[in-house]
């Protein structure tokens, strides 16, 4: 009777064992995978893909990311420059283009001018920029994310100008912010690419803005003796689209480029007149080459890769 | 019994608990291009496109040899909108790849902060995340939307 007693009361002991364990068991699945079995019961696992389309054609690529046509916000205008405006100056760059019907254009005052590089017959590849630093703005930001380039170093910083460019920390080393010069001094270049002026439009006096960039370009090359200088024009911008600062037109890009032109004809530099090629030949960007009228799309940033690609100072030229 | 029972308890949960802990380090596998082009829909103000592989190390100041892949896409420079997906070679790593993020960001915002006050508070909201050996930087519009994105994905 007695035995049998113990017998009932060991089964109940071992059944309410069992049952404790898997109650903890349960306890602890229900905490720690709770997340999962939500995950499980909720994943969307219907198709997101995006269109990407590419088309390759001499440098002509077209890539979409988005299959909506992308919004506009105003706050998107002229990300990338400055909002001050033009400063006053007894010789200040004029601030509204003159509205007179389109004529044929040149993208420089000089089209002889031996500054200027011409056109290879052969194209180099990515490998030609490995020794190579791009120096510029937002606009040259752009250039390193989108068109697809592989090689090279960049120094870039959104907003630069030469103001900036010359003594203000703007570059990051992956801790600290510091100069461009002092970028500059972390290795050593055979090409310097520099891209300034969509930020200098309207912010100096041409004469100014000469001596301060003749300035700049002398120290850049004491620190890189060997590099090659190629100092890109400052790119049209389609005035329509830009929202703020009427000094961000084509008529002060002209003139600062004729100011760049010069200071390579007098120093000896390299200028790579990227107009050439996205200039819609009536003194503009081409239509819709920019979402917001200043910064290229993708597609354009390939024109000018593949522009910088079949615009070179070979060796023999570099050494007459 | 009872102690028994309790150390039982004790040791069953701690067994599950480890087995939980090594599922999230060793076992997460994400497709990033995929998640990249999921992301890519959290941005609406900008047309972001994929940028070379080869600069992805230099522009988030990482160590090249210890990314195992990544996928970035960038802005035009119209927009600070940005997304990177890096996968690090150890997941020991990635606490260190997230500091290199958000160095990222905090310089970029700096930068905007001078001139596009609406660029920099966009970045403010940066996502910066990692699951296992990955790690993901969205700069969007719609960072719900992203944020569920990265749920699904196990973030």
């Amino acid at each position: 009777m007695a035995q049998g007693r113990r017998r009932r009361r060991r089964r109940r002991s071992e059944f309410a064992f069992v049952l404790k364990l898997i109650i903890t068991v349960a306890l602890v699945i229900f905490v720690f995978e709770g997340r999962l079995i939500y995950t499980m019961f909720t994943f969307d696992s219907s198709d997101k893909t995006v269109a990407v389309e590419t088309e390759d054609a001499s440098g002509s690529i077209q890539e979409s990311t988005q299959s909506a046509e992308p919004v506009v916000s105003d706050s998107m205008y002229l990300a990338g420059l400055a909002d001050a405006g033009p400063a006053v100056s007894s010789t200040e760059p004029e601030t509204e283009s003159e509205t007179e019907p389109l004529t044929e254009h040149d993208t420089v005052t000089n089209p002889d001018s031996s500054a200027i590089v011409r056109e290879q017959e052969e194209a180099v590849d990515d490998s030609y920029f490995s020794d190579a630093v791009f120096i510029g703005d937002s606009r040259m930001e752009g250039f390193r994310n989108t068109s697809g380039i592989k090689e090279g170093t960049f120094f870039t910083s959104v907003g630069m100008s030469l103001d900036s460019m010359t003594s203000e920390e703007i570059i990051s080393d992956g801790e600290d912010m510091i100069t461009v010069a002092a970028a500059l001094s972390g290795g050593t270049y055979g090409k310097i690419y520099l891209m300034l002026g969509a930020n200098d439009l309207g912010e100096y006096s041409w004469s100014g803005f000469q001596s301060g960039f003749t300035s700049v370009t002398e120290r850049f090359l004491e620190i890189q003796p060997d590099a090659t200088l190629y100092v890109c024009s400052c790119i049209y911008v389609e005035e329509d689209k830009v929202a703020t600062g009427d000094y961000i037109n084509n008529q002060n890009v002209d003139s600062l480029n004729a100011v760049l032109l010069e200071v390579c004809e007098e120093e000896g530099y390299y200028y790579l007149d990227l107009n050439e090629v996205l200039s819609d030949g009536y003194g503009s960007l081409i239509e819709d080459a920019s979402t917001d009228g200043v910064h290229l799309s993708a597609e354009y940033c390939k024109v000018m890769l593949n522009y910088l690609k079949t615009h070179y100072v070979s060796e023999t030229e570099e050494d007459i | 019994m009872k102690r028994m029972t309790g150390v039982l308890c004790a040791v069953s949960a701690a067994v599950m608990l480890t087995s939980c802990g090594a599922k999230t380090d060793e076992t997460v596998s994400i497709e990033i291009d995929a998640l990249a082009e999921d992301l890519l829909e959290t941005v609406a103000s900008d047309s972001l496109s994929e940028t070379a592989s080869s600069l992805i190390a230099s522009i988030y100041y990482l160590d090249e040899d210890a990314i195992a892949s990544s996928v970035a896409y960038a802005s035009s420079g119209a927009t600070s909108c940005e997304i990177a997906v890096i996968e690090s070679a150890d997941a020991d790593d990635v606490t260190e790849v997230e500091e290199k993020l958000r160095t990222r960001v905090d310089n970029q915002e700096q930068l905007y902060a001078t001139y596009n006050e609406s660029e920099a508070d966009r970045l403010d909201s940066a996502i910066i995340k990692s699951a296992g050996a990955y790690t993901v930087l969205c700069v969007c519009d719609d960072t719900d939307a992203a944020e569920e994105i990265l749920q699904s994905y196990g973030f």
